[in-house]
């Protein structure tokens, strides 16, 4: 089987996400599908590993954070991820990771879905690499919204026509699917994410963002401890 | 064709590749690659015969009692037996022979498929044939006669009149194409090429030496391979509009394969300027959906450095890198020590495989083996890894597919810095335009 593609995809964007296109089969891959159509069975993402948590009484199965300009990534890595789990409990946060991984869905109850990355790898990486990940992703998210407006522009979007108009086979399934299961799709939103996510780019032009690569471990715990308050609240919201 | 009508045809394909291979081929995938064949007019019993070969089951004439495979006329050789066609009667003419003295009725005239024609002789006088009829044929046979090759339509034929969508008008039809849209299984294309490479070569068939004309040709979209199997006299450089050739494809590179049935014409070189003929730079999906391309630059980011990297030792004997000092052909041998670096790259619409070899490696890493060789391992792996990987890099060569995708064969590589706030901005300023 080919190598499925490693999407550059915003937390912003991947947890928004709540389709999924189910494989039949073992062979077959799923994939999440995000609002602006990416088709995501693998994805590429760096960021801030913010904290690492194992959640389970008996075994290890190990609960992880990762923080990009535009929300947080949940990990999940167990005794079947051995190399993973154990670089992950070795990591100390906070700290900037690169992580290949697969898209997982979670379904609580009938319409309603999360998402989350099982990792099959994971890297420390300089801030640097990571500023490159995000202008990348900025790129590609742009690429997929104006993919979504061509799309919106068809009396009924097509893979075919898409693809003439020199989009991938991938995208172009993910977009029709996109636009055939999401209610609205908030291009706004994204234009919004990237807008902000390229603030963290440019420190001489604009305002500076919260999260800045050069300021002191204090800062950075405090907002940690941040999160993991608003990582607190959100957990409870979809306990409730 | 409607995605609908699609569903009885992926059910006779699963049918026919049985039990044992369902698991393995998913509905979706089969009904991903009969569209793609539908999409470049390939008839529906070619592509479905086509893809239950591909996953290893045993062609099946569905709409027939034959249960051998269809031939595509342009691969016929002389002297084949048991010919399966579906083809197009493109001329058909009686003729009255002598056979030991007795006067018989014959015919003779031309049969096409979306690959090529083939002049044929049918023995049959009761032949209930007419102009553009598309029939299946089988039990067919040929011959060589003047240098060509012949189908011959025996006593032992079964003919049978079918459907002529099943062959419709446009699959004969010359399509104009650029090079970068060739694929295989595409029949009588036109293209305007430029030879950039041309080798002559002999071989024999059927006792006679005949020269074949083979090479790379190009056009600003890309390039291909050729084969020529007549001398059209044309040399390097020169621009040729080419029509009536067809496409094969090896590892997923196409080649352009073309004979004295097509026609040459020599145009004017300024029509494809040697300027013109850069290397083509795709994004990454593309390579993988074409599986493979002759001679492309790809730039992606190293997700990932595979296992097998760093310094290894090869089998002196074939070159084949070892494990635990063994070669898996030749066994226990003393190794030679080599460097290499084996890397995922992706740019977030594919992902290829790339193995460098010493002299790139040691180019990127800034190192040579004899530093390597120095390092443990776990030094070695992380100072390849620091500067590698996550970084942005840039390939040429040719790319190559198999099963697990595709790889490319790097003639060059190179890292690429980029001035990340200057592209900011660039991006920022195209964002204010988008909505
Ligand atoms: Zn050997």
């Amino acid at each position: 089987m080919k190598r499925q593609t490693a999407w550059r995809v915003f937390a912003g964007e991947f947890n928004d996400s709540n389709v999924e296109v189910k494989g039949e089969g073992e062979m077959t891959p799923s994939f999440v599908v995000t609002p602006l159509g990416a088709k995501v069975n693998r994805l590429f993402i760096i960021g801030v590993l913010t904290d690492v948590e194992n959640i389970s009484q008996e075994g290890e199965l190990l609960r992880a954070h990762i923080s990009d300009p535009t929300g947080v990534f949940t990990l999940y890595s167990g005794q079947y991820q051995k190399e993973v789990t154990e670089a992950l409990s070795n990591i100390d946060v906070p700290t900037f990771v690169a992580v290949t991984g697969k898209a997982r869905t979670y379904n609580p109850e009938e319409g309603l879905m999360y998402v989350s990355i099982r990792p099959e790898r994971i890297l420390e990486v300089s801030a640097d690499i990571r500023d490159k990940w995000i202008f990348e992703t900025c790129k590609n998210t742009k690429d997929r919204i104006e993919a979504v407006m061509e799309a919106m522009k068809m009396d009924e979007s097509n893979v075919n026509e898409l693809k003439k108009l020199g989009y991938s086979r991938e995208l172009s399934e993910g977009i029709v699917e996109a636009l055939k299961s999401y209610e609205n799709i908030d291009l706004k939103k994204y234009v919004t994410l990237i807008k902000e996510s390229l603030q963290y780019l440019r420190p001489s032009k604009e305002t500076l963002p919260d999260i800045k690569i050069d300021k002191d471990e204090k800062e950075i715990e405090e907002e940690i401890i941040d999160d993991k308050k608003k990582e607190k609240v959100t957990i409870k919201k979809k306990r409730n | 064709m409607v995605k609908d009508n699609l569903d009885s045809y992926i059910d006779d394909i699963l049918n026919a590749l049985g039990d044992d291979f369902k698991t393995e081929v998913s509905r979706e995938n089969i009904e991903k690659e009969l569209s793609k064949f539908m999409e470049y007019g390939v008839p529906i019993d070619q592509a479905k015969q086509t893809l239950i070969k591909k996953y290893g089951g045993q062609a099946v004439l569905t709409s027939s009692e034959q249960s051998s495979e269809r031939k595509l006329i342009s691969d016929l050789q002389p002297n084949e037996r048991s010919v399966n066609l579906l083809c197009r009667v493109i001329a058909i003419n009686p003729k009255e022979i002598t056979v030991k003295g007795d006067i018989r009725k014959i015919f003779y005239g031309i049969l096409g498929d979306e690959s090529g024609t083939i002049s044929f002789t049918a023995w049959n006088s009761e032949l209930d044939l007419e102009r553009g009829d598309v029939v299946e044929i089988s039990n067919a046979y040929t011959r060589e006669w003047q240098g060509s090759v012949q189908l011959n339509l025996g006593d032992r034929i079964s003919i049978k009149k079918t459907d002529k969508e099943k062959l419709p008008e446009s699959a004969f039809e010359p399509k104009t194409m650029k090079i970068v849209d060739l694929r295989s299984g595409v029949g009588a294309v036109d293209v305007t090429a430029r030879i950039l490479e041309i080798n002559e070569r002999e071989t024999e068939i059927d006792g006679e030496t005949k020269k074949i004309f083979s090479g790379i040709l190009a056009d600003e979209t890309g390039k291909a391979q050729f084969t020529s199997w007549h001398d059209f006299k044309f040399k390097e450089e020169d621009v040729l509009q080419i029509t009536g050739g067809y496409v094969k494809s090896w590892k997923g590179i196409p080649q352009l394969t073309f004979d004295q049935k097509a026609t040459v014409k020599k145009l004017d070189k300024s029509k494809i300027p040697k300027k013109d003929l850069q290397i083509n730079k795709m994004p990454l999906f593309m390579i993988v959906e074409k599986r493979g391309a002759l001679d492309v630059e790809v730039e992606g980011t190293i997700i990932d450095i595979r296992p097998g990297s760093g310094v290894i030792l090869r089998c002196p004997e074939c070159n084949r890198a070892m494990t635990n000092n063994e070669c898996s052909i030749h066994g226990a041998v003393e190794g030679k020590q080599d460097l290499r670096v084996k890397l995922v790259v992706d740019d977030g619409t594919g992902s290829v495989n790339s193995a460098l070899n010493k002299e790139l490696s040691e180019d990127l890493l800034g190192k040579t083996l004899e530093e390597y060789k120095k390092m443990d391992e776990v030094t070695m792996l992380e100072d390849i890894n620091k500067k590698l990987f996550a970084h942005r890099i840039n390939l040429q060569g040719n790319a190559l597919g198999d099963e697990f995708g595709t790889s490319l064969i790097a003639r060059k590589a190179k890292l690429i810095d980029f001035d990340i706030q200057d592209e900011a901005d660039k991006l920022s300023q195209e964002l204010e335009e988008l909505l």
